[in-house]
């Protein structure tokens, strides 16, 4: 039977990645309808630190797409282009208080250098070099050039402001059917029928699709007030955030932390990696210890105050890499989902390639393989079920 | 005990037990410098809730309706002295 | 802290009540209390050494019931003064900043933290010495007089009536108390008041019209001007407008519970008195007894007491009801009719004109992330309601933003200087 179509495309979650892809299905002249059951941004994009970075990324698959995605995002973000005053170039400091973290920063520097760009380091020598501010115990600093920064909400916000995207909030999606046609959706509110669908549902994966091996992975986070006189150029992080997001999960000495400055004035202080999923679920012995960290580094956070914490719920999948392709037997099901914290970063190169994918057209050459190493493919996850 | 706090540098009579925005109103300071965002700072609620009395006490930024006033005690209005 | 205790946040008439009562089965009690002394806000103390001419002997004498019952118990209830409770996370774990900063782990908690003033958004509300009327009350407590100057009241509701005449006692009767609804017209309604409703009402009238203070009713303000040095008070009223010059000018539009954040922990929590319901004294002091109680009860697993006191709120309750009526006013249209560079979030410095700017319905989520509504550092105490009344009524009383930890802002000295807990070794990396 073939029922008429309401949308060339349903995607499924307003967050970042189902932005991007609804804006780059659109620019192929596609209907799309995104929806979602809360609105635009409405968990980890909207809670995110907003880095656009290659250099917090793992060696490999992620450094190669995040170089890709930033390069991209950047002429995105040229006058008349979707990020046209999103996206900001601002410099990226690393530091080292100890000399695990100063090993971390020859590894990131071999990375960097490994891909070739844009990416580039712009100073690296004892504190202060690069930064004035720093407290006494920063052995070594690392300042980077060419990497920015764009808000979730904003970034959301400007994807979906292109033509031909209808967005249904708050809508949630109850179960779908695929047939050879096309796929039916029921929603709380009524049905849908596209020729395809995109998942890019992040924390919410799992309810609709229980097999995926994705779990919400919750890290505090710290507003302050807004501080007088000069801010932070750019976020300040960790080297042993690097390791964090690198290696085995392990006891370091020193906990991983990035203050970043927010345009406000304020900064905001994270994170921790705890498993779970309640966005409320603040310790005062994680602040402090987030705190103290970030004081040690940039002592002018001693004057300010905390006004606001909060969790934010990255999706994580159980090998640290985002799921990212059609499904097992039903090809017109593609999932976008596991980003852990970059999906600023990927959104603009996945929604470039996952509407590319939907189109039935071959990915960009040079990222092929590495896309490739996302599919859902290695996990085995059965038939794909309806809520 | 009754003494003298200090409102960017000038000399403000306390009485014993008396916050500082107490004290400073009745020395007829009422403008506590400006927020962040450019509104006049000063008493409003006067019970620690609506955060606009915060002034730099030590170092750091307090609400000035809650803070105890204490002999020599140096205040400066939010951004430093003389705004 | 050496052996777990009942944390009581406030030493007004409900966290003293409460104390007593837990401390009174045997439990050890911590209460804490932002400012210098007891009392809260309905028994704000003088400072050391003045005579507050202005208490009543009936409300002098329910203060010192309450303080002695406190005394009776002892060292089984310790007492912080100048001591900020910042809330209770998920774990367990209270933060208290102040002269001594502390986490500390209570076997449950009673947060009776008393209640805030709703202050209606009015062009020039932000100018200094425009405050709310409970701090020129205050003021006026703990100094024993009236500030000096030309005082101006207005806004809605009996704490303007109240603080009038304690203006009036305190030596500088207020130049006029302007109130938006009509309470002289409900007379049989009033009728139906408590008796100490009644008297305490009638004394205050009595104190006003002995010293010609004008009460203009039906009356709204317009907006408040700075001019050479002194306030501008732009009223209006059916018959028209008028302006009053002044000094000082105390603003209210009613009462709200004043919550605290606690998350949702395996310790009992409680709210009692006015932050939990806004029921005035005579509630608060009943209702710290009860959860006092009813918090024994459960901490030591046995059957709480009797309804006696549920049924003296529920004539709270009525009565409060009925003061609503009788000052109730529909202050919609004034609201609706604020000039768009009128100042709603005080924090941010966002305006009407800014929460138009988002459109006809915003979301949650529009309005704190685009509008900046919320954001800052009173975390929305003063302008949700208002924020809620323009743009979706049928959302009020709901924050905006889930209400999270710090209860309030707290300094990151504070946070880092507590003593008390290690470190949590489990959580994060």
């Amino acid at each position: 039977m073939s029922l008429p179509m309401d949308y060339d495309v349903v995607i499924a979650g307003a967050g970042v990645i189902g932005a991007s892809t609804a804006f780059h299905l659109a620019r192929r002249g596609m209907r799309v309808a995104v929806i979602d059951a809360t609105g635009p941004a409405a968990a980890a994009s909207g809670a995110s630190d907003g880095a656009v970075s290659v250099a917090s990324k793992k060696p490999g698959v992620m450094a190669r797409l995040a170089t890709a995605s930033l390069l991209y995002t950047r002429s995105l973000a040229q006058t008349g282009g979707p990020l046209h005053g999103i996206y900001s170039a601002r410099p990226g400091y690393f530091f080292a208080t100890d000399p695990a973290e100063e090993l971390a920063l020859d590894s990131l520097i071999s990375k960097l250098s490994g891909l070739g760009g844009p990416v580039t380091v712009t100073a690296d020598g004892n504190g202060n070099i690069g930064l004035a501010g720093l407290g006494p115990t920063v052995r070594r600093l690392v300042t980077l050039t060419g990497e920015g920064h764009m808000l979730g909400f904003e970034a959301v916000r400007a994807y979906l402001s292109a033509a031909n995207i209808e967005t249904i909030w708050p809508d949630r999606l109850m179960r779908w059917e695929a047939d050879d046609a096309g796929i039916t959706v029921e929603t709380s509110k009524g049905h849908l029928r596209a020729g395809k669908m995109v998942a890019a549902l992040g924390v919410s994966s799992a309810a609709l699709f229980p097999d995926l091996p994705v779990l919400p992975r919750a890290g505090q986070l710290i507003v302050t007030d807004r501080a007088p006189g000069q801010p932070l150029p750019g976020a300040l992080t960790a080297a042993s955030y690097l390791i964090a997001k690198t290696a085995e999960r392990r006891a370091l000495p020193n906990p991983p932390v990035v203050i970043d400055p927010l345009v406000t004035g304020q900064f905001l202080i994270g994170s921790s990696r705890e498993d779970h999923g309640d966005p409320s679920r603040v310790d005062f012995p994680t602040m402090r210890k987030l705190v103290a960290r970030a004081v040690e580094v940039w002592p002018a956070l001693g004057a300010r105050q905390i006004i606001r914490t909060f969790a934010g719920i990255r999706a994580a999948v159980i090998d640290g890499m985002p799921i990212v392709g059609a499904v097992p037997q039903t090809p017109r099901l593609i999932l976008a989902t596991g980003f852990e914290g970059d999906g600023i970063c990927l959104s603009a190169v996945m929604g470039r390639e996952i509407a590319a994918m939907v189109a039935g057209e071959p990915v960009t050459d040079g990222l092929a393989a590495d896309i490739s190493a996302l599919t859902p493919r290695r996990f085995e996850i059965g038939e794909a079920r309806s809520a | 005990m009754s003494g003298r706090i200090y409102w960017n540098g000038t000399p403000v009579p306390f009485l014993p037990g008396e916050n500082a925005a107490s004290a400073l109103l009745r020395a007829g300071i009422a403008g506590f410098g400006r927020t962040p965002t450019g509104l006049p700072g000063g008493v409003f609620c006067a019970i620690g809730q609506c955060q606009g009395c915060l002034v730099m006490a030590d170092g750091r930024l307090t609400e000035a309706c809650l803070l105890e006033c204490r002999e020599g005690m140096r205040l400066s209005p939010r951004g430093g002295m003389n705004e | 802290m050496n052996e777990p205790v009942v944390l009581v946040v406030g030493a007004g008439l409900a966290g003293f009540s409460a104390a007593a009562e837990i401390a009174g089965a045997g439990l050890r009690v911590l209460v804490v209390e932002q400012a210098a002394a007891p009392g809260g806000a309905i028994h704000r103390q003088p400072l050391p050494g003045i005579a507050y001419p202005v208490a009543s002997a009936v409300h002098r004498r329910r203060w010192t019931q309450v303080t002695a019952s406190v005394r009776a118990q002892g060292d089984r209830i310790e007492i912080r003064y100048g001591c900020r409770f910042a809330g209770l996370d998920h774990e367990g774990t209270a933060l208290l900043t102040g002269a001594r900063n502390a986490l500390v782990r209570p076997r449950a908690l009673v947060i009776a933290t008393g209640a805030a003033e709703r202050v209606r958004p009015r062009p020039g509300w932000t100018l200094p010495n425009v405050m709310t009327a409970g701090a020129l009350q205050i003021r006026t407590k703990t100094l024993g007089k009236a500030p000096d100057g030309r005082i101006l009241l207005g806004g809605s509701g009996p704490l303007l009536l109240a603080a009038g005449a304690e203006l009036v006692k305190g030596g500088n009767p207020p130049v006029a108390i302007i109130e938006a609804g009509r309470p002289f017209r409900h007379v049989i309604g009033s009728l139906g008041l408590p008796l100490p409703y009644l008297r305490e009402a009638a004394g205050y009238m009595a104190t006003l019209l002995r010293a010609r203070v004008p009460v203009l009713t039906g009356t709204e303000i317009v907006r408040i001007e700075k001019r050479s040095g002194a306030l501008t008070l732009h009223v209006e009223s059916s018959s028209g407008g008028r302006t009053f010059d002044g000094d000082l000018i105390g603003l209210h539009d009613g009462i709200r519970a004043s919550d605290h954040y606690a998350a949702a922990s395996s310790i009992p929590v409680m709210r009692a008195g006015d932050c939990r319901e806004a029921l005035g004294a005579r509630a608060a002091l009943a209702d710290g007894r009860a959860a006092g109680a009813a918090l024994v009860a459960e901490l030591t697993g046995t059957v709480p007491a009797s309804a006696k006191d549920s049924s003296r709120i529920e004539r709270e309750r009525r009565a409060q009801r009925r003061l609503a009526r009788i000052f109730g006013h529909d202050g919609s249209a004034r609201l609706a009719a604020l000039p768009a560079d009128t100042v709603i979030c005080r924090c941010e410095n966002r305006t009407v004109g800014d929460l138009r700017a988002l459109g006809p319905v915003p979301t949650d989520r529009d309005l704190r992330l685009h509008g900046r509504f919320a954001m800052g550092a009173c975390q929305g105490r003063f302008c949700t309601e208002w924020v809620r009344a323009l743009t979706d009524p049928s959302h009020a009383g709901s924050p905006l933003g889930a209400v999270r930890l710090p209860a309030h802002p707290i300094a990151i000295a504070d946070l880092l200087d507590a003593g008390g807990i290690a470190d949590n070794p489990s959580t994060g990396e």
